[in-house]
This record gives structure tokens, C-alpha cells and sequence, in this order.
């Protein structure tokens, strides 16, 4: 007898959830939006090579379209809707509404979880390295412009934070020197 | 061991070998990035899936004045960012986008053995071994024999089963770590969204006066190119290193003339380049390969 259904569970931004007799061979997006209904995480090319379906498992940016939903169920996934309420997340939301970084919206949660996985990492990032971090999340619009300037704006805006905190620390040092 | 019927997640390599072995027909699973889209595409599914991510052994990498070993679980981004490889680094980025990076392993590469991969073009390049287990036992072999292993493969790899196949399961590869540079040079569209038409993997070991070259993308498994590796390695002067000008086009000649001699090679698909055309356009990258190893070992061109 050969089991071609399984059952599971299944940690989805903090809420663990019980999957079940999905597919043996179903993916980890296919599990999300139609058996858990989060639809947020979007279904395009399910090739790897889109990004609209990017999520975090276990904190490393995939695309769910390439994970086994199985071989997810002892791991946490995050998707955009899981992300923090505040830090680099809160300041990439922000930059792509002020900049208009959305156009159809489609690809827009695959790549706001994607450019907060690269700010959080490498808050710094250059031109050339946001370029290449964000290579694997594709806007059918063409609207690159706006979500570069989005991108910018979120890096500057992380910087200017931590410049605050800095600035915050070395004046609480100071006072505590005094 | 976790998991039930039709699916396991084993925790060390005796587990998986033992699984794979018990089940005719169970695959190994790595990160996904293959075996889930040819389930999507159609691939049946198999009896039983061995589900690799929580064996610990297979994750390690190391290095040692003359060799590399690098875990089968170990990801392309992983090796990306392996300052001890650096030849081996620059293939494994030049794989996909960062989702996929993250996610693609070493053994799944081999097992996949698509014939455009970047990474296994490069390990077929620098002469890597295989270390093996099967449930029984455990052994090292050549990479070139573990493919030719897997039978005829002039298929897609989708359609010769998903990745991993069969009851060997390959636990690590074990490469030379040369006293050169090593370099992956490819022609395709966007990385991101597509496999490479050609891909070309070179390593230069200056200290044993040694050239090795592989072409992926133009036959079932990335082609070698003796004759071409012995004229380079003649035509250099190791003491700089360096050679005479028109090197590396005769050497670019001598690969596509390999790659034109190659085995099974791959059917052009509809409205994909000529092989005419392939085999100018890996000649000219074997060359480009070769003037920049020596570049970057400090002779010329």
C-alpha cells in the first residue's frame, strides 16, 4: 500500500495548523493557498523562478513553489502577512505605499518579503546588490523604477534608525560617563 | 527517523541509505527545487519520498591543504559565500536566484545531473569524487562514473525520474583544492529565470602544471576536453604563469572540437541555438575561461 495523501501540521506565521490528506507530492504553495486559504502568497510560474510565492522557512527566503509541503511541516513559515510589525519589514511596507511601488500587486507580497530578507541581512546593500539579491522576483508591470526607489528609500530609512540608535546609545553613554 | 508511509525524515545517513534501499523506486528529496517542479509538471509520484533536511552529516564542508569536501546538504548559497573555494563559489552563484540558492543542495545537483547545471559542470571540471552509501555500505567513486551510472541520460532530466533516483545515495563530493584559480563562465538568458544554454568550468593548479576544462549544456553529461587541457598545460609557462597570445582561441578550438566528438549529445529544442553554433559559442567560452584563470594567476593575457 502506497500512501499518496498525508497529514501534517503546519506552522504558518505563528499559527500552527493541521494539514490534511493533502497530496504526497504537493507544494508548499499549493498546501498554503488551497487548503489553508492564504492567498496572499501568489501562484504564477511554480517553476522557482518568479518569486511571487517567496516565503521565509525557518527564516531563509524560498519560493514555496519549490518546497515540498511535507518536508515543511517542522519548520516555520512566514509569509508577508507573518512579517514583524516593525523594523526593516514596517520600513519596506511604508517605502513601496509612499512609493507607489505596486501596480497590479501581483508580485508585490513576493517581493516586500524578499527585500526585507535582503535588508535584514545586508542592511547596506548597494544598487548592484539589490539588483542581484532581488533578481529572482519578477513584476509582470515592468514597474522596476518605483520598486528600486521603494527599495532605496527602506535601506535609507533603516539607516537613519540605526543612525538614531547610535546616536541615542553614545548620548546615554555619555550620560552615564558624567 | 520521523515520517510515516510515503514519506520519512531520517537524521543520519545510515537512516536515509537504509530507506532508499528499502523502497524500489524511493527518491531522495533535497531542497526541492527540482523534484517539486516535476511533480507539478507531472512526474509520478514515487512510493516513498527520503526527506534529507534533518540529516546533520550531510550539511558539513571542509577544507584541508588539498582537498575540499562539501556536504551533499550543503546549499548553493552556502558554498556562495566558501572563501576556500573560490572557484567553486562563483558557480554555485551563478545558480538561479537567491530563493533557489538558499534552498538547491549539492546532491541534489547530482542527483537532478540536468545537463545544463552550473554547479555540476564545474565539479565535472575541477575531477570531483562522489562519496556514496547505499544502506550497506559506503564508498568514493569518480563523479563522471556516478553519472554514466545512472544509464543513458541524453533525456531531460524530468523525464529520467525526479531527482535522486535509485537506491544510492550520495553523501558528499571531494574535490582537489587547486594551487590556481577556478572560474564558471556561462551564456543564457536572465540566471534567474532560466537554465543556462552553455555553461563552462576551468581550473588552472599551477603547482601540478594542470589544466581541466567541462562544458555543460551541449551533451548528457558536461563534456571534457583532454587534448585541449594537455595543449594549454604545454603552451604554459608555469614559472609566470603565462602564454603565447593566440592560446587561448587554439584552446577554445580544441574544446569544440571535444564538444563536437561528445557522446549523446542534446537535441537542439525548437528555436534554441544550432549545434554549430554551440560548439563556436563553448569554444569561445572555454577560451575566455582560460585567459581569465591565467589573468587572475598573474601571467596573461
Amino acid at each position: 500500500m502506497i500512501a499518496t495523501r498525508l497529514s501534517y501540521p503546519l506552522t504558518v506565521d505563528g499559527v500552527t495548523w493541521r494539514v490534511r490528506d493533502a497530496p504526497l507530492t504537493a507544494s508548499l504553495l499549493t498546501v498554503l493557498r488551497e487548503q489553508l486559504g492564504i492567498t496572499s502568497v501568489k501562484d504564477a510560474c511554480e517553476q522557482g523562478r518568479c518569486g511571487s510565492c517567496s516565503v521565509l522557512l525557518d527564516g531563509t527566503l524560498v519560493t514555496a513553489c519549490t518546497v515540498l509541503a511535507a518536508d515543511a511541516s517542522e519548520c516555520r513559515v512566514t509569509t508577508v502577512a507573518g512579517l514583524p510589525a516593525d523594523g526593516p519589514a514596517d520600513a519596506v511596507r511604508r517605502a513601496f505605499a509612499e512609493a507607489g511601488a505596486v501596480q497590479c500587486g501581483f508580485c508585490a507580497p513576493g517581493f516586500v518579503v524578499a527585500v526585507t530578507d535582503l535588508l535584514t541581512r545586508r542592511p547596506s546593500a548597494g544598487e548592484e546588490e539589490i539588483r542581484t539579491g532581488l533578481a529572482g522576483n519578477i513584476c509582470r508591470c515592468t514597474g522596476y523604477g518605483r520598486i528600486l526607489a521603494a527599495i532605496r528609500a527602506a535601506a535609507a530609512a533603516g539607516a537613519t534608525a540605526v543612525a538614531g540608535e547610535v546616536a541615542a546609545g553614545e548620548v546615554a553613554a555619555g550620560e552615564a560617563a558624567r | 527517523m520521523s515520517g510515516g508511509d510515503g514519506f520519512v525524515r531520517p537524521t543520519t545517513v545510515a537512516q536515509a541509505a537504509r530507506a532508499l534501499r528499502a523502497r524500489p523506486g524511493a527518491v531522495a528529496l533535497g531542497g526541492g527545487t527540482d523534484l517539486v517542479p516535476a511533480f507539478r509538471a507531472g512526474a509520478p509520484a514515487p512510493p516513498l519520498i527520503v526527506a534529507l533536511r534533518g540529516v546533520r552529516e550531510l550539511r558539513v564542508r571542509g577544507a584541508s591543504a588539498d582537498h575540499l569536501i562539501v556536504g551533499a546538504g550543503v546549499t548553493y548559497s552556502e558554498l556562495a559565500a566558501w572563501p576556500d573555494a573560490p572557484g567553486l563559489a562563483m558557480a554555485a552563484r551563478a545558480v538561479g536566484s537567491a530563493q533557489i540558492r538558499n534552498a538547491g543542495t549539492v546532491g541534489g545537483a547530482i542527483g537532478t545531473a540536468s545537463p545544463r547545471g552550473d554547479l555540476l559542470t564545474y565539479l565535472v571540471a575541477a575531477g570531483a569524487d562522489v562519496l556514496a552509501a547505499d544502506g550497506a555500505r559506503r564508498w568514493r567513486e569518480p563523479l563522471v562514473d556516478r553519472l554514466a551510472a545512472r544509464g543513458p541520460a541524453a533525456a531531460p532530466a524530468a523525464a529520467r525520474g525526479p531527482a535522486g533516483a535509485g537506491p544510492v545515495l550520495v553523501t558528499a563530493v571531494v574535490l582537489p583544492r587547486p594551487a590556481g584559480p577556478g572560474v564558471y563562465l556561462k551564456l543564457g538568458a536572465r540566471q534567474a529565470a532560466a537554465p543556462p544554454v552553455l555553461g563552462c568550468g576551468l581550473v588552472v593548479d599551477s603547482a601540478a602544471g594542470r589544466v581541466s576544462v567541462a562544458v555543460g549544456g551541449v551533451a548528457a553529461v558536461p563534456v571534457r576536453a583532454p587534448d585541449a587541457c594537455r595543449f594549454a598545460a604545454d603552451q604554459i609557462d608555469w614559472s609566470r604563469p603565462d602564454v603565447p597570445p593566440d592560446t587561448p582561441t587554439r584552446f577554445g578550438e580544441l574544446v569544440a572540437a571535444a564538444v563536437a566528438a561528445a557522446p549523446d549529445p542534446l537535441a537542439t529544442p525548437p528555436g534554441g541555438p544550432p549545434a554549430p553554433y554551440l560548439r563556436h559559442a563553448a569554444g569561445v567560452l572555454a577560451g575566455r575561461a582560460l585567459a581569465h584563470c591565467l589573468a587572475e594567476a598573474g601571467g596573461s593575457p
